[in-house]
């Protein structure tokens, strides 16, 4: 079989950060390639190079043979290349027909006419979806459907997955599958990004690992065990376990106990509990629900008021509406998504800084000390070695790890007794990842009961006394760092 | 990066807005006669009190990331119910009180809708102002222009008050503008609203009571709507509801925008609202003394405001994220 799509050499990098670094790929006719990796190991960075979203900074790509070089999605779809998104771009008020006919309309489109094409379309891919029903109406398979329905009429040779099994019911992705299978026996080649093994081994015909932007292994399905796969995904050298754990600090007074909390479908019944003096650590991936369990404990999200389950903060049970409460409580969370809802960019550190104390000084006097707020500016660069111009720089001038610290400064300011880190070190040059790893250390070390979550398994085992592994809205596993591996972590994350 | 580039001219917006206003008034200066006089330039200010007083209101709201389009509403309502209730026999400290507390409950009902509802606070307030006027028009008030009753000896006497030689509008812009810059500058309340209109969910997550504190910057514009109306009330010894169909509120936004507050929130303070409200007076009183008709007047008005809003987005542009975190 000769290859109708090849990638060598593939090359990405954004601010100097490479996502994908000399990836070579081929891709043959009517193949089923699946897409492995951590989060963040580059794969969709990849997809989005071979379907023209992003061009490549290096390397080349051969569509049939001819060299290919796409100005942009468009361009990429009319040779055929065609992605379908986790986020699906469809137009949810318009009809399944208008949909699969948009942008290919002619200038007196008639709706009957588009209609019926459209209904004898979906008949010969064996769709069963009415061409009449709004989008918003569809469940998510159905509209995966229609995706890949316009996919397939515009001719798409390749179709490109991201992860397309994540938001699909059991039931949905057994439909998903079939699809697959029937799209194969039509000569269209597909790549899927995913996370879950044993789908990709079900499904695939070959199996490409990606770790730190660049290809790890790439091996027919028939000839690999999950093991193979996730030894692939995690065999990095960790360079971050430089850090050294001298000992595990043994577990304090419980502060939090997590009984059987829901949230909708993101939290679903999880327990768990916190003690003092320790760092839990939380692994999941992105999506499994442990952000938004943060956030329930530190009273950001709200959860369900019947059956919601029960949150115990020193001995008596929680239910916060705000995070003001929450903070007052001394439960402190630092966010993953900083410049969204971490820091005031506009402000400069010391305003940042300041706005810690101000909403906890609560009953004082209620104006502001701006002698106050400089001297505490001055401590607090100075103890986090945040460094910058002056206190007075803003928030968008600093680098990542400056801005990160000035987040966790804040958080200490406000004198937690429960502290929440959300990927402390997303974003941070390595420097910075250092010293934040040494300062949640140290806060355990005092006696403070610390929460870290991450998706990044170095970072876990480097800072966790306990390691609870998240995956479909609830603690599946609890680990103590001597019986843990990265194989079994992994494993149990995404199993 | 991109950030320091559209950083850099930020700093200086109200730079070339005081700029533009010095060049005016020196052009005016040596074009026109008699615009230096001291009559004139006391004119200026008096010109734009009312009108400062108002944009002070606006400028709380727009820096917790808020608009309130129902403050002319508001001010020509609870002065016009002062004024019928103190002709029906109340006293002028009890009607002032019935005005202040309708005002508050009307702001706390726009912040109620914005910060509780979820109701975006242009829509809220469009359609409270217009609820508000209907209402109150149509039911309470029996005339459009309301006089000052002849036997309200205190506000006929403020009137004609002089401090310094200062009239009581100028007084009360300083008085404003004083207070307002020391509540946003040296209270909590004032600095939780720059960081709330700054990033609301971060200062949400850092634990201030951000929906209390829409609800208080509402109240705060609307008892400003009401000290406004109530000075202008009493140096035209008269309020007139029409007040409500004129060009009043875009000039309010004009001089809180062109000032360089943000509309995206978290920036500037009362000193803006200073060189805006002074940019608006020269031009005013400059056109007037050109005796330039009323429709050029409004042309030219409208074109600064345009300009002055495209400056806004060029300077202060609302990114994907901040448009996620709810729009004015």
């Amino acid at each position: 079989m000769t290859a109708l799509l090849q990638a060598r050499g593939l090359t990405k990098t954004f601010h100097g950060n490479i996502a994908v670094s000399a990836v070579d790929f081929d891709l043959t006719e009517g193949e089923v390639h699946a897409l492995l990796g951590e989060n963040g190991a580059g794969k969709s960075t990849f997809s989005k190079l071979l379907a023209g979203v992003y061009p490549p900074d290096a390397g080349t790509i051969t569509l049939a043979g001819a060299p290919f070089a796409p100005a942009g999605p468009a361009d990429a779809l009319r040779h055929g290349i065609a992605m379908v998104y986790q986020e699906t771009s469809l137009v949810p008020s318009m009809t399944v027909a208008q949909n699969l006919f948009l942008g290919s309309e002619r200038a007196f489109n008639r709706l009957r006419g588009i209609t019926i094409a459209a209904q004898q379309f979906l008949q010969s891919l064996n769709f069963t979806v009415d061409p009449t029903a709004q989008v918003a109406s569809l469940g998510a398979a159905k509209r995966q459907m229609v995706e890949i329905a316009r996919a397939v009429r515009l001719n798409a040779r390749v179709i490109i997955f991201d992860e397309p099994t994540a938001t699909l019911t059991p039931e949905e992705r057994r439909h998903f599958f079939a699809l697959i299978n029937r799209l194969r026996r039509r000569g269209v080649a597909i790549i899927f990004i995913t996370h879950a093994l044993e789908e990709a081994l079900q499904m695939a015909d070959r199996i490409t690992v990606m770790r730190d932007g660049a290809r790890v292994l790439c091996a027919p399905a028939a000839e690999l065990t999950q093991a193979d796969i996730v030894h692939a995904m995690v065999g990095r050298e960790l360079a971050i376990e430089t850090v050294s754990r001298d000992g595990h600090r043994p577990a304090g007074a419980q502060v939090l106990s997590v009984e059987d909390v829901s949230m909708g479908a993101l939290v679903r019944n999880t327990s768990f509990s916190v003690f003092a003096g320790q760092v839990t650590g939380i692994f999941g991936l992105v999506g499994s629900g442990r952000t938004e369990t943060a956030k329930i404990i530190a009273g950001v999200l709200k959860r369900d008021f019947l059956r919601g389950g029960a949150i115990e903060y020193e001995g008596r049970p929680v239910r916060y509406a705000t995070p003001g409460p929450a903070v007052a409580d001394g439960i402190v969370y630092v966010t993953e998504d900083r410049k969204l809802e971490g820091f005031f960019e506009n402000m400069s550190i010391a305003e940042n800084l300041h706005a810690g104390r101000l909403s906890v000084a609560g009953g004082r006097s209620p104006f502001v000390s701006m002698a106050e707020m400089r001297a505490l500016a001055a401590e607090w660069t100075e103890r986090l070695s945040i460094r910058a111009g002056s206190p007075d720089a803003r928030l968008v001038e600093l680098s990542g790890g400056n801005q990160q610290k000035v987040v966790i400064g804040k958080a200490l300011i406000q004198k937690p007794r429960l502290i929440i880190f959300d990927e402390p070190t997303r974003g941070v040059d390595v420097g910075a990842v250092a010293e934040i790893h040494a300062l949640i250390e140290h806060l355990a070390d005092d006696g403070m009961a610390v929460m870290v979550i991450s998706s990044y398994l170095p970072e876990i085992r480097a800072l966790s006394d306990r390691i609870l592994v998240y995956r479909q809205g609830r603690v599946v596993e609890e680990f103590s760092p001597a019986d843990a591996t990265d194989e079994g972590i992994m494993y149990a994350a995404v199993h | 990066m991109t950030t320091t580039q559209r950083l850099r001219p930020r700093a200086t917006q109200e730079g070339i807005v005081l700029l533009m206003a010095l060049l005016l008034f020196a052009g005016f200066t040596v074009t026109l006669d008699g615009f230096l006089s001291a009559a004139n330039l006391l004119n200026i200010v008096r010109s734009v009190s009312v009108l400062g007083v108002l944009a002070a209101g606006m400028a709380i709201v727009v820096i917790g990331r808020g608009i309130d389009l129902s403050m002319i509403s508001i001010m020509v309502v609870t002065v016009a119910i002062q004024l019928q209730v103190m002709h029906g026999g109340w006293s002028t400290g009890a009607a002032m009180a019935l005005a202040v507390a309708i005002a508050l409950g009307l702001g706390a009902m726009n912040g109620y809708m914005v910060a509780y509802a979820g109701v975006s606070a242009l829509f809220a307030t469009l359609a409270s102002g217009a609820f508000i006027f209907g209402f109150v028009r149509s039911q309470i008030l029996r005339q459009d222009s309301i006089t000052l009753p002849d036997d309200a000896t205190t506000l006929l006497a403020l009137g004609s008050a002089r401090v310094l030689g200062l009239p009581l509008d100028v007084l009360a812009f300083a008085f404003v503008v004083v207070l307002g810059w020391a509540a946003l500058r040296w209270t909590r309340q004032g600095r939780f609203l720059y960081l709330m209109g700054d990033n609301f969910q971060a200062a949400r997550t850092t634990g201030i009571p951000v929906r209390p504190l829409i609800v208080v910057s509402f109240m705060a514009s609307a008892v400003l709507a009401w000290a406004a109306g109530l000075t202008s009330a009493i140096s035209l010894q008269s309020v007139n509801t029409r007040i409500v169909n004129s060009t009043l509120l875009y000039d309010v936004i004009l001089v809180v925008v062109i000032g360089g507050i943000g509309l995206s929130g978290g920036k500037g303070g009362m000193r803006n609202v200073v060189v805006g409200a002074f940019l608006i007076g020269v031009l005013l009183n400059g056109m007037t003394i050109l005796n330039l008709p009323n429709i050029h007047q409004n042309l030219i008005r409208s074109v600064i405001l345009l300009a002055a809003i495209i400056l806004d987005g060029q300077l202060n542009p609302r990114d994907e994220q901040t448009s996620q975190q709810g729009d004015i």
